[in-house]
C-alpha cells in the first residue's frame, strides 16, 4: 500500500468506527414511522451530528454524514482525466443498479460523488459493524485498482482496434 | 405556481418543536469578537514563522473562538491551517504527544475542518498524517467526541 | 469469555432492547421486535419461555417489571401495557391510554409499584396511575421544557424526582408527585427543592451531547447519567459535574451504581466498564469481561485482502469481491474478546449484598442477555 493511501483509510476507519453506533430511533416528526434521519430534509437539528469530511486531495474525498440512527458514507474516487470519469461513472452505475444486494448502498451517489452508502442501526444490528467498516475500506482500496485495471484494458484494446482498422489501409 | 407539496410546513410552525442548528449553541458560550482575534492571528503567524511550533500548537488549542461570527472563525481558521501545514512529517509525533485530552479535541476539530475546505484539502496529506498520530495517540475516542461536540470552530 | 461472566443466555436472533429481572429474579422479561417475551428462570439450565405477550404491532422499546410483579411494555406503536400475572401463569393486558402521538421509548415503574413513567419521541414524559373509580391507568403529562426525544428515565428512591435524559443534550430532573398516591413525607428535607408540584423542573444539567442513560444514587443524592460523547458523569445537589472520560471512547449506553463510589457502564464497546470515585475524583477503573490482548484493528484487517489480487478475470471481480463478502469474513482472523458480540443496550443490577451491588445484568444487540459479577 502506497505511504499516503495508509493514513488516509486510517482515518476513514476511525471516523466510520466513532459514527457506526447507531440506536433504534423512531421519528419525531411522522407518527409510527422510523426513518434514517440523515436523509429526512428539515429533520430536527440535534439528530445529526457534525458532517467528517476525510480528503486526500481534491480528488479523493470521503465524506461521512452521521446521525442518531443511520450513517451517509459517500466516497470520491480518483477520476485523473476523461476516461477514468467514463469508466467511474459506468462501474458505479453497474453497483449501484443492483442496490439491493449489496445492502447499504444507496442508489444514488450525494451531489460532488462517486457512490454513497447508507448504513441504518437494521444493518449494524444485523451485521458485525467492524466487518462494515473493513466492507467500506476495502472497496476505497479496490475501486482505484479496479479503474486504473480497466483504463489499462481500454487503451489496449483501443490500440489494438486502431491497429486492426488502421491496417487495412498499409500496402 | 409555487411547488406548494414540497413547502416546509414545520418552518412555519413556531410549536413544530423542530429545532435548528442555532437551538443547538451551547448555553453560556463567550462571545468572541473579531478585534480580539486579530492580535492572535499574528500572534499564530509570528510563531510559525519564527518555527516554534510548539507554543504556536498551544496557541491553536487552547481556547478557541468558539463563540465568533462565521467570518472570523473563517480567518482565524485560515492562520491555524497555516501552521499545521508547515510543521515537518516528523515533528507530528513530538507535538500532538504534548497535548492533553481537551486539547487533542481542539485539534480533530480543525483537522475536519481543514479537511472540508479546498485550501486544506490540497494540503490533505499533512492534515492526513497529523490525523494518523493523533489516533495513533488516544484512539478513536477524540473523534467521538468530536461528533457529538456542537462547539465549532 | 471471561470469569466474570455469571450467566450468558443466548435467547433471541434480533437486538434486545432492554429486559427486567423480577424482584425475586425467577423471572426474565425481555423486549423482542414487537412482542415481549417472559421467561421463568431454571438454576443451571437454559431459562424456559412462559408467555409472549405480543400486543404491540410495533417494536417494543422497553419493559420493566414492578415489585408486585406487574409488567409495563411500551413500544414505538405509541402505547404502553401493563400486564397483570394471573394464577395460570399467563397475562391480562390493560392498555394505557398514554395520549402521546409518537413512539414511546422508555417506560420505568415507580419504586412503590403504584405507578410508572413513559418517556417519548412526542418530547413529553406520562406519569401513569391506577384509577379505582375508573378501572383504569390515567396518565398525566410533563411538557416543558423537554426539546427533544426522552431517552432515558429514572425513579428517584423517594418515589416523587424523576430523572430523564434525551437527544436535546439536557439531563432533567422533574417531580413526579402524584396526589393521593404520594405523601410529603416522602420528599421531606430532600436538598433538591422545598416543594414538588407536578411536573416542576427540579435541576436540569447541560451536556451537549445525547444521554443514553441516567441513575439516581438514592443515600448520596447523587445522579450519574451517561451520553453519546463517551463519559461518565455525576452530579449533585450542588450542581456541580464531575466527568470521566472514558478511555476506548466508544459512547455508553447504561449506567448502575454498585455502591456509593462505583458504578457500571456499558455501551457500544460491548463490554461492562467500571467507573470509580477516589481521591482525584471520578475515574475510569477498569474494564470488565475483556481480555487482556487489545484489538489491533488497522493491521489486522488489510490482510485479507492481498492473497487473492492475482485474477486474470479481470471486471468481474469487482462483483466477485461483492459476491465473496461472506467469505471475506472468515480470512481475517478475529478473536471475539467480550461476551456480548453487538452493543450493550442496557444494564441492570442483579444481585445486591449489604449495600453492595455484586452481579449486574446486561442486554444486548446481538440477543444475548448476561450476567457479569462486577
Amino acid at each position: 500500500m502506497s505511504q499516503s493511501l495508509r493514513p488516509y483509510l486510517t482515518a476513514v476507519r476511525y471516523s466510520l468506527q466513532a459514527a457506526l453506533n447507531l440506536t433504534n430511533f423512531s421519528s419525531q416528526v411522522v407518527e409510527r414511522h422510523n426513518r434514517p434521519e440523515v436523509e429526512v430534509p428539515n429533520t430536527s437539528a440535534e439528530l445529526l451530528l457534525q458532517p467528517m469530511n476525510v480528503s486526500r486531495n481534491e480528488h479523493e474525498q470521503v465524506l461521512i454524514e452521521p446521525s442518531v440512527n443511520s450513517v451517509r458514507v459517500s466516497i470520491k474516487v480518483k477520476q485523473a482525466d476523461e476516461i477514468e470519469q467514463i469508466l467511474v461513472h459506468k462501474f458505479t452505475r453497474f453497483l449501484e443498479q443492483r442496490a439491493e444486494s449489496f445492502y447499504v448502498l444507496r442508489r444514488v451517489p450525494i451531489e460532488g460523488f462517486s457512490i454513497s452508502f447508507l448504513i441504518t442501526n437494521k444493518h449494524t444490528e444485523t451485521m458485525n459493524t467492524e466487518k462494515l467498516v473493513d466492507f467500506i475500506i476495502d472497496f476505497m482500496e479496490e475501486v482505484d485498482k479496479e479503474i486504473s485495471e480497466m483504463k489499462l484494458f481500454l487503451n489496449a484494446r483501443a490500440r489494438f482496434v486502431a491497429e486492426a482498422y488502421l491496417g487495412e489501409f498499409v500496402y | 405556481m409555487e411547488d406548494w407539496r414540497r413547502i416546509d410546513i414545520d418552518a412555519f410552525d413556531p410549536d413544530s418543536g423542530r429545532l435548528n442548528a442555532e437551538d443547538l449553541t451551547p448555553p453560556n458560550l463567550k462571545v468572541v469578537s473579531a478585534s480580539e482575534i486579530e492580535p492572535r492571528i499574528s500572534q499564530l503567524r509570528s510563531a510559525a514563522t519564527s518555527g516554534d511550533f510548539a507554543s504556536a500548537l498551544q496557541l491553536v488549542t487552547n481556547d478557541p473562538p468558539y463563540g465568533a461570527d462565521e467570518t472570523t472563525k473563517t480567518r482565524y481558521f485560515e492562520a491555524v491551517l497555516s501552521v499545521l501545514t508547515q510543521v515537518r512529517q516528523a515533528e507530528i509525533a513530538n507535538l500532538v504527544k504534548q497535548l492533553s485530552l481537551k486539547q487533542v479535541d481542539v485539534l480533530i476539530k480543525y483537522l475536519y475542518k481543514g479537511m472540508s475546505v479546498p485550501e486544506g484539502q490540497k494540503q490533505g496529506g499533512i492534515l492526513l498524517s497529523w490525523f494518523e498520530k493523533v489516533t495513533q495517540n488516544s484512539g478513536v475516542a477524540p473523534v467521538v467526541r468530536y461528533l457529538s461536540d456542537r462547539r465549532t470552530v | 469469555m471471561s470469569d466474570s461472566v455469571v450467566v450468558n443466555y443466548k435467547l433471541a436472533k434480533a437486538p434486545i432492547y432492554s429486559h427486567c429481572f423480577s424482584q425475586d429474579r425467577s423471572i426474565l422479561a425481555l423486549t423482542l421486535n414487537s412482542d415481549c417475551l417472559v421467561f421463568r428462570l431454571i438454576p443451571n439450565g437454559k431459562p424456559q419461555l412462559v408467555a409472549t405477550l405480543p400486543d404491540h404491532d410495533k417494536t417494543v422499546t422497553s419493559v420493566d417489571i414492578s415489585i408486585h410483579g406487574r409488567i409495563v411494555t411500551c413500544s414505538q406503536d405509541r402505547n404502553a401495557i401493563v400486564w397483570e400475572p394471573l394464577s395460570d401463569g399467563s397475562y391480562k393486558p390493560t392498555l394505557v391510554l398514554l395520549r402521546i402521538n409518537r413512539a414511546a421509548t422508555c417506560v420505568k415503574w415507580a419504586p412503590s409499584g403504584y405507578k410508572f413513567a413513559v418517556g417519548s419521541s412526542a418530547r413529553i414524559i406520562a406519569i401513569c396511575y391506577y384509577e379505582q373509580e375508573n378501572d383504569w391507568w390515567v396518565s398525566k403529562h410533563i411538557k416543558k421544557p423537554i426539546k427533544s426525544t426522552v431517552n432515558c428515565l429514572s425513579w428517584h428512591p423517594n418515589g416523587i424526582m424523576l430523572a430523564c435524559g434525551g437527544t436535546d443534550g439536557y439531563v432533567r430532573a422533574f417531580s413526579g408527585f402524584v396526589k393521593g398516591l404520594d405523601s410529603k413525607e416522602q420528599v421531606s428535607n430532600s436538598p433538591w427543592a422545598d416543594k414538588f408540584p407536578f411536573g416542576a423542573l427540579i435541576r436540569e444539567w447541560y451536556d451537549g451531547a445525547w444521554i443514553h442513560g441516567v441513575a439516581w444514587r438514592g443515600s448520596q443524592e447523587k445522579l450519574a447519567f451517561v451520553t453519546h460523547n463517551g463519559t461518565f458523569n455525576v452530579v449533585d445537589a450542588s450542581d456541580e459535574i464531575l466527568t470521566a472520560e472514558y478511555p476506548e471512547g466508544l459512547p455508553l449506553t447504561s449506567v448502575v451504581w454498585v455502591n456509593d463510589h462505583e458504578a457500571v457502564c456499558g455501551g457500544f464497546s460491548c463490554h461492562p466498564v467500571l467507573f470509580s470515585e477516589g481521591a482525584n475524583g471520578w475515574q475510569f477503573s477498569k474494564n470488565i469481561d475483556k481480555s487482556v490482548a487489545s484489538r489491533t484493528p488497522v493491521a489486522a484487517s488489510f490482510e485479507g485482502g492481498d492473497d487473492q489480487d492475482e485474477n486474470p478475470s479481470f471486471g468481474i471481480s469487482a462483483l466477485r469481491k461483492f459476491k465473496d463478502l461472506d467469505l471475506k469474513g472468515k480470512v481475517s482472523t478475529q478473536v471475539q474478546e467480550c461476551t456480548h458480540e453487538n452493543a450493550i443496550m442496557e444494564l441492570a443490577p442483579y444481585a445486591e449484598s449489604s449495600g453492595n451491588v455484586t452481579e449486574v445484568s446486561s442486554c444486548g444487540l446481538d440477543g444475548k442477555v448476561v450476567i457479569y459479577r462486577v
